[in-house]
C-alpha cells in the first residue's frame, strides 16, 4: 500500500457478518483517515435517533495514510462514534503499537456493528478475521486481559476494555498496547454495550511511500527539527508530558481544586522534575517515535506502570487537592487497569469532593483526602455507591444532586489541565471544541504559554478567534493523517504535506492540509446541530465566566468568552447562532451531505 | 477597532523593519485578520512612526469605504487571507531579496539557519508590479505552500499566525540574501556541508 489500503473491514456483531468492502477514494482524499475519516463515516452511519449505548451506535477505528509509514510519530490511530457522556460526536485517538499493527492487516478502517449475545473479541491476522468467544475474559481488567491475549509489541497487539466499559461507566476508555488509551467522550462504555471485550490485530503488510527519496529526505529534516526543538529533544524525553505543570502554576492556569483556584502549592510534587527525582525507572517511547515522553514509573509499594502524564497528575493532584505523588501514580496505574479516563475520572472526584465540602452529598469526603481516591476509582469502575452516580461522570453527578454549576464541564465533558481564566484563547477552545472540553483540538498552550510559534499575550482576547480557529485545523489535520501533536510543536504543515504526497503520490500543500481541517471540524459542527446542539451549548461553566480569579499571577481574570465568540464566528464564516453558512459548506464540499 | 495589545505589535514591528533597512520610509505594508475582518497599515503611513490612526479595518470579503484609505496592496492581502490559512502579513522591500530576485526563479539559502527555517523561496514575476490582480493571484498561489515569496524586482510577501512570525521570515530571508550575495562575491567555490541538500531544490 502507498498510505491508503483501499479496504474497510466491516464488522456486525449482530449478525456475526464480516464484510471487506472498498474505502471510497474520494473521501480518503477529502478527509484523510483517522478522526477525518471517521466523521465522515458516523455521519452516514448514526443519525440523532440513535442512542449511544444501543446496538445501532458504531465504532469506528481509522488509521491516517502516513500511518505505519514510519515517518516520525506514526503510529496514532483514531475511534470515532456517538458519545454516550456528551451526546456529541465521539473522537478520541492513541499511540503505542496498535495502530501501525491494524494497518499492517491490510485494513484502513475497521467499523463494528450491532451487539454480540454474549461477549466476543475480535481477532484480525494474515489467515483472516474471527469473532471468538470472550466469556473468559469477561471481568478481568485490562492488564490481565492484555497479557491473556498474548501481547506482543511488534508482532501482536491487543486492544481491550477493562472492568469500566463492561459495566458502562460513560467516562471509559479503550485501552491498547495495556496502557495507551483512547479515553475522551466513554468509548469504552460504546465497546462494552456491544459486549465487545477485545481486538486483537496482527499484520504483515507494509505502507511504502510512493517517493522512497522524497521520504527518506522529509525524514531527515523532521528528525532534525526534532532535535533542534527543546521541547522534543529535551523537555518531553527528561521529564515526560508533566514537564508543564511547573510552567502553568506559575502563570497561575493550573486549576486547583475544582477550579476554586489557579494555583496549586503542592504543584512541585506532582510535577515531571518530581517525577524524574522520584519514581522514574525508564523512559519508553511508542513505534516509530524518537520523542520518548513515556514514563515507566515504579511506587514504593512496588506497583509498576506507565504514567502519571500531566493531565492525569493533575487530575488527581491538583485538582483533588492532592500532592502525594505516589497516591496519584497508583491511581492513575488503577485507571488503566480498569480502564477509565483519567482527566474525567480526576474531575469527577474533584467535584464529589466539592459537592461533600458543601454538604450536598453525604459522604466522608473532602479536598486533599488522598485516603479516600483509590476506592472512588474502583467503585467508579464497579459502580458501586457512590460510585454508581460519578460513573455517570461529573455533570450528571452534580445535576443529581442540585449543583450542575459545579461540574467543570463543556457539552458534559470534563475540563483539562488549564484555567481559561489565565488563558483566554483556551477558553474559546473548550467552549466551542466538538467533542465537548477539549485541550487536544486546538490546544493554546503553545502560543499562550511556551511561545510556540509566537508568544501571544493571554489575556488578550482580539485576534485569538482566529488563531484558535487555525490550531483547530492544525489539530484535526493532525488526528486525520494521524501524527503525534507533539510532533507539530516541532515541526510544521508544510512538512506533514510533502510527506503525505511523498507516502501517497498525490500532491498536498500546507493549505490543502489545513483546508481538510476546516472540512473536519465543520463536519463535526454539523453532526452536533444535527444532534440538537446550539450555540448555548458553546459555552464554559458559570464559575470561570463570573468568578474572577482570586489571587496569583492570573487575579481578577475570568473568562472573557462572549467577544472571542462573536469573533469566531465571523471568522469561519458562520452565522450569529454558529451555523456554517451555505456558502462555506459549498467552499469546503459539505453542501451535498444528505 | 485596534485594541492596544494588537496596536503595539505592529508599531513595534514596523520600528523593526524600518530600522533593519527592510523597506524605506513609506513602502511595504502588513496587516492582520481579525474575525471577518482585516487591520492594515493605511496608504502612506510611515513604518517606523505607527499610531493608532495610521489603521484601516476592512472587510475580508465584500466592499467597503475602508479601501479608500488601505494600503495599495489590500488587494494581495486579501487574496492571501482568501486562499491560505495565514492571519497575518507583511510585505517588505528588502534590497538584497530583490537584488537576488533580478536574476534567480528562486532563491536557496546556502546557511544553516536559512535552510533550517526557508529551505527555499520562490520567485514571481507579475507584469504590473504593484496592487493588480494577477499580482494578488500569483502571489498568493505560491503562498500556500511557502511562507514566503519574492515579487521579481519588487518585494517579499511572508504569511504567518502572528505579525512576528511573518517578521521573522522576512528578517531570516535577508539574512539568508546577504549570505548567498556576499558568497557570490567572495568569489570562492562552496564546500556543501548539509546531507540532502540537493533536495531542497524540489522543496
Amino acid at each position: 500500500m502507498q498510505g491508503w489500503a483501499g479496504k474497510i473491514l466491516d464488522i456486525d456483531l449482530s449478525s456475526g457478518s464480516i464484510q471487506t468492502v472498498p474505502l471510497d477514494m474520494e473521501m480518503a482524499r477529502l478527509f484523510l483517515g483517522g478522526r477525518g475519516l471517521g466523521a465522515r463515516l458516523l455521519w452516514d452511519l448514526v443519525g440523532p435517533e440513535v442512542e449511544p449505548l444501543s446496538p445501532e451506535n458504531v465504532l469506528i477505528f481509522t488509521t491516517g495514510p502516513i500511518t505505519a509509514s514510519a515517518s516520525q510519530t506514526s503510529n496514532r490511530f483514531n475511534v470515532s462514534s456517538k458519545s454516550p457522556l456528551t451526546g456529541t460526536i465521539l473522537h478520541a485517538n492513541s499511540g503505542g503499537w496498535w495502530g501501525m499493527q491494524f494497518k499492517r492487516t491490510g485494513y484502513d478502517v475497521l467499523i463494528v456493528r450491532g451487539k454480540a449475545e454474549t461477549p466476543v473479541m475480535i481477532e484480525i491476522t494474515p489467515e483472516g478475521t474471527a469473532v471468538k468467544d470472550a466469556s473468559h475474559l469477561w471481568g478481568k481488567t485490562v492488564f490481565e486481559t492484555t497479557e491473556a491475549l498474548g501481547q506482543s509489541r511488534n508482532k501482536r497487539n491487543v486492544l481491550c476494555i477493562g472492568p469500566a466499559g463492561e459495566n458502562l461507566v460513560r467516562i471509559a476508555a479503550i485501552m491498547n498496547d495495556k496502557e495507551r488509551s483512547l479515553a475522551r467522550g466513554g468509548p469504552g462504555a460504546v465497546m462494552g454495550s456491544k459486549n465487545l471485550k477485545a481486538i486483537v490485530v496482527e499484520g504483515k503488510e507494509k505502507n511504502e511511500p510512493e517517493d522512497k527519496e522524497q521520504f527518506k529526505f522529509l525524514s531527515y529534516e523532521t528528525g532534525k527539527l526534532l532535535k533542534a526543538s527543546p521541547l522534543t529533544s529535551q523537555a518531553l524525553p527528561e521529564f515526560g508530558t508533566a514537564v508543564v505543570m511547573n510552567v502553568v502554576n506559575e502563570i497561575g492556569a493550573l486549576p486547583t481544586r475544582n477550579f476554586q483556584q489557579s494555583q496549586f502549592e503542592g504543584a512541585d510534587d506532582i510535577s515531571g522534575e518530581a517525577i524524574t527525582d522520584n519514581i522514574l525507572v525508564k523512559k519508553q517511547a511508542c513505534w516509530a517515535c524518537p520523542i520518548a515522553c513515556t514514563r515507566i514509573t515504579k511506587t514504593t509499594s512496588g506497583k509498576e506502570g506507565e504514567g502519571p502524564e500531566f493531565e492525569s497528575s493533575w487530575a488527581f493532584g491538583a485538582q483533588c487537592g492532592i500532592d502525594d505523588l505516589e497516591v496519584i501514580t497508583e491511581a492513575n496505574y488503577l485507571c488503566n487497569d480498569l480502564g477509565l479516563d483519567t482527566i474525567s475520572m480526576g474531575n469527577t472526584v474533584g467535584c464529589a469532593m466539592e459537592l461533600a465540602e458543601k454538604g450536598l452529598v453525604d459522604a466522608d469526603l473532602g479536598f486533599g483526602r488522598a485516603d479516600r481516591l483509590h476506592d472512588l476509582i474502583r467503585d467508579t469502575a464497579y459502580r458501586r455507591g457512590l460510585g454508581d452516580e460519578m460513573a455517570e461522570g461529573s455533570y450528571r453527578l452534580a445535576a443529581k444532586y442540585g449543583a450542575p454549576e459545579l461540574s467543570m464541564t463543556v457539552k458534559k465533558l470534563e475540563l483539562p489541565a488549564y484555567d481559561p481564566r489565565g488563558m483566554q484563547g483556551q477558553g474559546l477552545v473548550y467552549a466551542t471544541s466538538n467533542r465537548g472540553a477539549c485541550h487536544e483540538t486546538g490546544n493554546m498552550l503553545g502560543p499562550e504559554v511556551l511561545a510556540l510559534p509566537r508568544l501571544l499575550d493571554r489575556f488578550a482576547t482580539q485576534g485569538k478567534a482566529g488563531i484558535v480557529s487555525v490550531h483547530q485545523h492544525s489539530a484535526a489535520v493532525i488526528d486525520s493523517l494521524v501524527y503525534c501533536k507533539f510532533a507539530n510543536m516541532a515541526v510544521a504543515e508544510e512538512f506533514f504535506a510533502r510527506v503525505l504526497t511523498a507516502v501517497t503520490g498525490i500532491p498536498y500543500t500546507a493549505d490543502d492540509l489545513m483546508i481538510v481541517g476546516e472540512r473536519v471540524w465543520t463536519l463535526e459542527r454539523l453532526y452536533n446541530l444535527r444532534e440538537g446542539f446550539t450555540q448555548a451549548d458553546d459555552t464554559l461553566p458559570d464559575r470561570l465566566l463570573n468568578e474572577p480569579v482570586s489571587d496569583g499571577p492570573s487575579k481578577g481574570h475570568t473568562a472573557r468568552l462572549a467577544p472571542m465568540l462573536e469573533e469566531y464566528y465571523a471568522f469561519r464564516g458562520w452565522d450569529k447562532n454558529g451555523v456554517p453558512k451555505p456558502e462555506k459548506l459549498r467552499e469546503l464540499g459539505l453542501d451535498n451531505l444528505k | 477597532m485596534i485594541d492596544q495589545s494588537l496596536y503595539e505589535e505592529f508599531r513595534d514591528i514596523g520600528r523593526d523593519i524600518f530600522v533593519t533597512g527592510l523597506t524605506s520610509s513609506h513602502g511595504g505594508n502588513m496587516s492582520v485578520r481579525v474575525g471577518d475582518k482585516i487591520i492594515i497599515k493605511r496608504r502612506g503611513a510611515q513604518f517606523g512612526r505607527l499610531k493608532r490612526t495610521d489603521f484601516v479595518e476592512t472587510s475580508f470579503r465584500g466592499k467597503d469605504s475602508g479601501i479608500i484609505r488601505a494600503s495599495t496592496e489590500l488587494i494581495v492581502h486579501r487574496a492571501i487571507y482568501e486562499k491560505t490559512s495565514a492571519l497575518a502579513v507583511v510585505h517588505a522591500h528588502p534590497r538584497t531579496a530583490i537584488v537576488l530576485s533580478l536574476s534567480r526563479d528562486e532563491i536557496i539559502p546556502i546557511d544553516n539557519e536559512g535552510s533550517y527555517l526557508l529551505r527555499k523561496i520562490p520567485v514571481v514575476t507579475v507584469e504590473m508590479a504593484s496592487g493588480s490582480k494577477e499580482m494578488a493571484e500569483k502571489v498568493s498561489e505560491a503562498l500556500r505552500g511557502y511562507k514566503i515569496v519574492m515579487q521579481r524586482g519588487h518585494g517579499c510577501f511572508a504569511i504567518g499566525q502572528t505579525l512576528e512570525e511573518a517578521y521573522h521570515w522576512v528578517s531570516a530571508l535577508e539574512e539568508v540574501c546577504d549570505i548567498i550575495l556576499e558568497h557570490k562575491l567572495m568569489g570562492e567555490p562552496l564546500i556543501e556541508y548539509r546531507k540532502h541538500s540537493e533536495s531542497y531544490k524540489n522543496w
